[in-house]
């Protein structure tokens, strides 16, 4: 136990200590903090006082309208409000019409005589209100998100107006067309829990993403690094000293003990600006309230979720890097590790597909059928178990038939990996392996 | 029978149509120094994986100590230097070797001492803190070299020690083998240098075509051999002399030069009783040269010219 207990500490070591697992620890966090400001950073920094000249030549007046409407627009809340635009309102009409929109336009970017230069120009006319049509030129018109903000202002005017032109009482019609929502409540065994359908489905998303990506990564490492250990010849000094099994249970080990430092100090990194999300934002000078559109990324997850979840990525973990280590192996080069790797990375892609069919609906055949299959078991539980109630007994079933599965695996995979880490030179074909399981 | 540290008892092995080792018996005595020799490909390294356990013979048993269990097991009393030797090339040489040490069941911090004072002794200490990546081939092989024996194993194997090492570093390597040798400790070592084998082996076993030809101390394999020359040459009593190289128990054949002769020695007779009665005759002696056959040329008599190329110009390395 000794002896594996130094291949842990090995493994471990070694690979904390590269600059690759630094870079890539740090990074992920910093990423997060970033998803989270920069939305809130850029939507108050595009947002400075728009000078927006009305063009009015309607004939009902609607210039008028539009202008107090943009007056009201408000950026920012309570104290710190400010207005959003700096309207000011032309009115013109017939002839003369095009001939003061095309000074206008000219004015837009140039600080002349008369004051700070404009803008932009929202031309009003009785065919635009007909049509729907209106027309807006400016420096800030490529700009989507002012421009459907613009376009907000606007719309309800309009619709406002043409009621009116065909005399309905405007407030009739907004009551009539008042929103209907469903306020979904997910329920346990029972119970309300609180959640919404939506939250449940960031967190069955989010935890079997976290899975295959866990997989991909460690797994991968293990299976490269039995491969340079085979390529290095030091195969033989460990073998010398001690079982194979003993070297695959340390290396799984070492590796999986890194990716759960990684992700511990990631999760511990995207809970933390979830929970201080708000003096995060200050730190940036982003008002929080401002940035009320960026919803909070992290739904609270239970904690039974949490246990189950923990528990079946490990047997996941352990399942797959025992076989990407068989893997390496029957390999002498990483280059041949890539078409080796297929069957293995075909089961997990099938864990994933699996998955999203599991999103559509938790409890068809199929996905009931996958669940106790050892292979997708990690994938399918934790989600099943997060959207729809799963039984004690049914979870214990399940646990204990991945964990005879996996033992089944890790076997014949130890019986692949005692063999194959002392051959060289070709690449064993699965009548090989099926002999190096059988011999003794 | 526990006087054998290692006894291979009529092994063989087989690897997908080719035999690599062929109903092969071998005894190390404990202490001193065993030579394996034999050309490459011969089965020297084929024969101490199995004893080693990391490959199985199909037939035929290895005892280890005495005892039934396999090398893995004595991994603590065994030093093993592989033919292909391998180092974590990223890893320090301080870890790398204080790593070996805890895969042998020394605990963390007694091999850390070891490492420091072995180091030390092989004029590495300046080297403590860099990666292997970062020391030169022969710099390396003596980091491995520390790896086999940081633990004090009581059997040292060692597959091809000396090839690809400069005579400086051969040198260096070659004295703390033999020191543990002279130690009461166990040295089994392969190599297809014969000349090698000779200086420092006690005993040594031939193999060729995985087939054991010879095997036992240096002296008996000669003495068996035959073909020993003794040259006389005698200031003194020519005669006595002559009375003496007549009889047929110590003497095979004799060119008589008057006051020198050139003697063939009979099979199994010893150079020391042929002085012996030259003394006792009162034979006034000039000179008294053993002439034996070198090992080369025993294990060329004995193969064959054909194998015996293979050490001649296969230095793989």
């Amino acid at each position: 136990m000794n002896k594996v207990w130094a291949v842990i500490r090995r493994e471990f070591i070694e690979r904390v200590r590269t600059k690759a697992f630094l870079l890539s620890t740090l990074l992920f966090p910093v990423f997060i903090g970033a998803m989270m400001v920069l939305p809130a950073l850029l939507l108050t920094k595009t947002s400075g006082v728009k000078r927006v000249a009305v063009l009015d030549g309607t004939s009902v007046d609607f210039g008028a309208r539009v202008n107090n409407a943009l007056l009201a627009v408000k950026r920012g809340s309570g104290g710190d409000a400010s207005a959003q635009y700096e309207p000011t309102l032309v009115v013109t009409g017939g002839e003369r019409m095009e001939a003061v929109r095309d000074s206008l336009i000219a004015g837009i970017g140039l600080a002349g005589e008369t004051g700070p230069s404009l803008n932009g120009v929202l031309i009003l006319t009785d065919e635009g209100l007909a049509s729907g049509r209106l027309q807006y030129f400016g420096d800030n018109a490529g700009s989507i998100s002012a421009m459907q903000e613009l376009e907000g202002t606007v719309r309800p005017l309009v619709t406002r107006q043409r009621l009116e032109r065909e005399g309905v009482d405007p407030m009739v019609v907004m009551r009539a067309i008042g929103p209907v929502s469903l306020a979904t409540q997910r329920v346990a065994e029972g119970k309300l829990t609180g959640q919404s359908g939506g939250a449940t489905f960031a967190i069955a998303y989010a935890m079997g993403f976290i899975l295959y990506m866990a997989l991909l990564i460690y797994g991968i490492q293990v299976m490269t690094s039995i491969v340079e250990e085979k390529s290095n010849r030091i195969m033989e000094v460990l073998a010398s000293s001690m079982s194979p099994f003993q070297m695959l249970l340390g290396k799984i080990l070492g590796v999986g003990s890194v990716a759960f430092l990684q992700l511990g100090i990631w999760a511990g990194a995207a809970y933390a600006a979830t929970t201080y999300r708000v003096q995060l934002l200050g730190l940036f000078g982003v008002d929080a309230a401002a940035s009320s559109g960026v919803s909070s990324m992290i739904p609270s997850i239970p904690g039974s979720l949490l246990v189950v979840f923990l528990a079946f990525f490990v047997l996941g973990f352990l399942l797959y890097s025992a076989m990407f280590a068989a893997v390496g192996s029957m390999c002498n080069t990483v280059q041949e590790t890539q078409q080796a790797q297929f069957p293995v990375m075909f089961l997990i892609i099938l864990g994933l597909m699996t998955m999203f069919a599991l999103l559509n609906d938790p409890n068809s055949p199929l996905v009931m059928t996958l669940s106790y299959v050892p292979f997708w078991t990690p994938f399918v539980i934790p989600i099943r178990y997060s959207m729809a109630p799963i039984p004690i007994m049914g979870l214990l079933v399940s646990a204990v038939i991945t964990i005879l599965g996996m033992l089944a695996i890790v076997w014949v995979a130890s019986r692949i990996y005692r063999v194959g880490i002392l051959s060289y030179g070709k690449r064993a074909s699965l009548r090989d392996l099926w002999r190096w399981v059988r011999t003794a | 029978m526990t006087t054998h540290v290692v006894r291979v008892d009529r092994v063989t092995k087989r690897f997908s149509g080719h035999t690599a080792v062929r109903n092969f018996s071998l005894d190390v005595p404990t202490g001193g120094m065993f030579g394996l020799l034999g050309p490459n490909g011969a089965g020297k390294s084929t024969t101490i994986r199995m004893i080693m356990n990391i490959i199985t013979p199909d037939e035929g048993k290895i005892h280890l100590f005495g005892g039934t269990k396999s090398g893995r097991d004595h991994s603590s009393r065994i030093g093993y230097l592989p033919e292909e030797r391998g180092l974590y090339k990223k890893m320090k040489v301080k870890e790398q070797l204080a790593f070996f040490g805890e895969t042998k069941g020394i605990p963390h911090k007694d091999a850390v001492r070891k490492t420091g004072e072995w180091l030390e002794r092989l004029g590495l200490s300046d080297w403590t803190d860099k990666k292997v990546e970062d020391l030169s081939k022969g710099m390396q092989q003596k980091v491995q070299f520390i790896g086999t024996l940081l633990h004090e194993p009581e059997l040292v194997i060692l597959d091809e020690p000396f090839s690809g090492l400069d005579p400086v570093n051969a040198q260096v390597m070659k004295d703390v083998v033999l020191e543990i040798a002279r130690s009461g400790r166990t040295v089994l070592f392969s190599t297809h240098i014969m000349e090698q084998a000779e200086k420092m082996c006690d005993r040594i076993a031939i193999i060729a075509r995985g087939e054991k030809v010879v095997d036992g101390t240096l002296s008996e394999i000669k003495r068996e051999f035959g073909h020993r020359f003794v040259a006389l040459a005698y200031h003194r009593n020519a005669e006595a002399a002559g009375r003496v190289l007549q009889d047929r128990k110590l003497v095979a054949k004799v060119d008589d030069y008057g006051n020198s002769a050139e003697v063939e020695l009979a099979a199994g007779a010893e150079s020391d009783a042929l002085l012996h009665a030259l003394v006792e005759a009162g034979v006034g002696l000039n000179r008294f040269e053993v002439v034996e056959p070198s090992l080369q040329s025993i294990f060329i008599a004995k193969v064959g010219a054909d194998a015996a190329k293979a050490v001649a110009s296969g230095d793989s390395r």
